[in-house]
């Protein structure tokens, strides 16, 4: 079957590229992960590794040319599968070489740009959407002033066509006239300035990192959430009881450190849960390392730090790692190594206040679990009605990777830990 | 007259070829010219001064815009050989917080990042990076302007064809400063040292 490898965004946020160099031509052999073609973007100079095993089949562009993001730039014949499907390629009459067969697949819509030049302020506060279009119907929708992006094409895979245009253009003709007796409420609304003092500040690079991977999760991950408490009392009592031994010698014991070192066991018995999937190839990584991303509240803006190995951390080395950990990230000295190698993260919301939230999983990752503020509450011991101390707990799974059972079977073994806290002391 | 592009033997060359994290910061001797990836001759140099004055020119792998070199600049190149390179933009972030770290501890203030990957003081800009990413490596390049003058790198280099929102325009004289001209007399071998330890730790992680 025919593959159409469409330039990927790689990171800048850019909307196209140039041709450097191919390293491959029609009828090359190539595997999964060789480069294809080296493409450069304004900073950045990159290879373009092969996403499937098979023949080249097709380039798209020479050397020099200008490929937008989004658009194809080699078929690939995979091995062992059907010849293209000549229905999946539609052209239009005068279309151009570059960008005409545009195979819908999981790149049709592309993340926001926030390093793009915009025209207009409408197109900066509503977010860019990068929609597949032939290039006739992209030179239509400039001679006419349209904005493609707002349009929903009707040809294969969402592809906007040139009917899609002159019906959209005509259907705006229509409502601008129908709208001219409700100009006055349009144009009040139209500036938000005009309602009242605005300020509008440059997005810093932390901000931008956290946008680009925010989305690049939503869009990837199937998330799906499960909520529970733990009763923690003693865990509170026990804690109570060691904290201000460890204090003496400047290690702070937080509960953050209990749920830490049982994430960390629980894992061991919950493969999928610290894996990362792999749709291209396949495959599924299950990692036998239990490294966690500590989510920090930093001034800069969000960042998620990783400590190694907690599974063979005592409660004590937690402490004193996360702790310093988590004051580096607040003064911004992290290094490379700190952000590398997590499998599994963590959010402590509760050291802040909330109870529950929708974690959002650090992709590719394969789940988030966040803590929530411990309070009191009522709570039913052996049918009698007691006050309790409780552990809000909120988790986030890739459900590509992990069943619902799977993930209530992991937050029950996570309680069984917070409610017999002894257990993490002995294993 | 005719320029030719000089073969790419500049101090980073061999740490190209290396296959573990490494970095080098060098002060170049003499001026010259390094072209990026895609840059063309005619739309990045003023030929006729730059063939006048003899500047060579080269072209490295990375991308961005044309850049002069001479010996008031410094030069940073790091390589990194990952199993799973990030994206660039986080290594941007990484190697410019670098730099910056670095300089606030000389005293230099009013540090920032503007555009895909420069470092600036105020709006005015003295560092550009760039990076070549092949499969596992990736290579970051930039170049601080410690004490060069604007005037000299507007002889030589032409105005880019594709610029930054925040440089709005202006010419080369508006547009980038150095660290001397900013009021900071620190000694390239200090800033060299400073950056040196900052990138060990990182290394060291």
């Amino acid at each position: 079957m025919g593959y159409v490898f469409n330039f990927p965004d790689i990171g800048e946020g850019l909307e196209e590229g140039i041709i450097a160099e191919w390293y491959v031509k029609i009828g090359s052999e190539v595997e999964t992960g060789d480069p294809l073609v080296k493409m450069e973007t304004d900073k950045v100079v990159t290879d373009i590794p092969s996403p499937r095993t098979g023949i080249v089949t097709k380039t798209y562009g020479k050397v020099g040319e200008v490929i937008e993001v989004g658009s194809p730039l080699v078929e690939i014949n995979i091995a062992g599968e059907e010849e293209v499907k000549q229905e999946e390629v539609l052209e239009e009459e005068g279309a151009g070489v570059v960008g005409v067969i545009e195979v819908a697949g999981k790149d049709d819509v592309m993340p926001v740009s926030d390093e793009v030049v915009t025209s207009t302020k409408k197109v900066e506060e509503s977010g860019r959407r990068k929609v597949l279009a032939t290039p006739v119907a992209r030179a239509l929708a400039k001679d006419l002033e349209v904005d493609i992006t707002l349009i929903a094409g009707t040809g294969p895979g969402g592809r906007v066509m040139k009917d899609d245009i002159r019906n959209f253009q005509s259907n705006m003709n229509g409502k601008q006239t129908d709208s001219n007796s409700k100009a006055l409420s349009i144009e009040v609304s139209k500036d938000l300035d005009e309602l009242g003092e605005v300020e509008v500040v440059q997005m810093s690079q932390v901000r931008k990192t956290i946008a680009r991977n925010m989305i690049h999760s939503k869009q990837n991950a199937a998330h799906m959430s499960l909520f529970d408490e733990a009763e923690v009392s003693e865990l509170v009592a026990l804690r109570d009881k060691i904290k201000g031994k460890y204090q003496e010698q400047g290690v702070k014991i937080s509960y953050l450190h209990f749920l830490l070192k049982a994430i960390a066991l629980t894992l061991k018995k919950f493969p999928s849960l610290n894996s990362v999937m792999n749709m291209d190839e396949g495959t599924i990584t299950l990692k036998k390392y239990y490294n966690l991303g500590l989510a920090v509240d930093a001034p800069q803006g969000l960042v998620v730090p990783v400590l190694k190995n907690v599974d063979q951390l005592s409660i004590v080395q937690i402490s004193q790692q996360s702790n310093d950990i988590a004051r580096r990230a607040r003064e911004g000295k992290l290094s490379m190594n700190d952000l590398k190698g997590g499998t599994f993260s963590v959010t402590n919301f509760g050291s802040i206040g909330g109870r529950f939230a929708v974690p959002v999983i650090n992709y590719p990752q394969a789940a988030i679990l966040g803590a929530g503020k411990i309070y009191k509450k009522p709570v039913v011991k052996n049918n009698v009605v007691l006050p309790g101390v409780v552990m809000p707990l909120s988790i986030s799974v890739d459900h590509r990777i992990v069943d619902g059972g799977e993930v209530t079977r992991f937050m029950n073994d996570i309680i069984e830990y917070l409610e017999n806290p002894y257990l993490l002391l002995v294993e | 007259m005719r320029l030719n592009l000089t073969p790419y033997d500049l101090p980073d060359r061999k740490l190209m070829n290396r296959e573990e994290d490494d970095f080098l910061i060098w002060q170049p001797s003499k001026d010259k010219i390094v072209l990026g990836q895609s840059n063309q001759l005619e739309q990045s140099v003023n030929f006729e001064e730059v063939y006048t004055d003899h500047i060579p020119v080269y072209k490295r792998p990375s991308g961005g815009h044309t850049v002069l070199l001479t010996s008031k600049t410094i030069v940073i190149s790091v390589v990194v050989m990952e199993d799973e390179l990030s994206k660039p933009h986080a290594y941007f972030d990484i190697f410019n917080d670098v730099v910056i770290c670095a300089l606030k501890k000389l005293g230099v203030n009013g540090l920032a990042k503007k555009g895909i990957s420069d470092i600036t003081i105020g709006d005015r800009k003295i560092l550009g990076s760039s990076i070549y990413r092949s499969r596992n490596k990736l290579l970051y390049h930039a170049v601080l302007n410690v004490a060069e003058s604007p005037v000299k790198i507007a002889r030589y280099i032409l105005h880019p064809t594709k610029e930054p929102d925040y440089r709005n325009g202006r010419d080369h004289e508006a547009f980038v400063t150095s660290l001397m001209e900013q009021g900071y007399q620190i000694e390239i071998d200090k800033i060299i040292d400073q950056i040196t330890k900052e990138l060990e730790k990182q290394k060291a992680g």
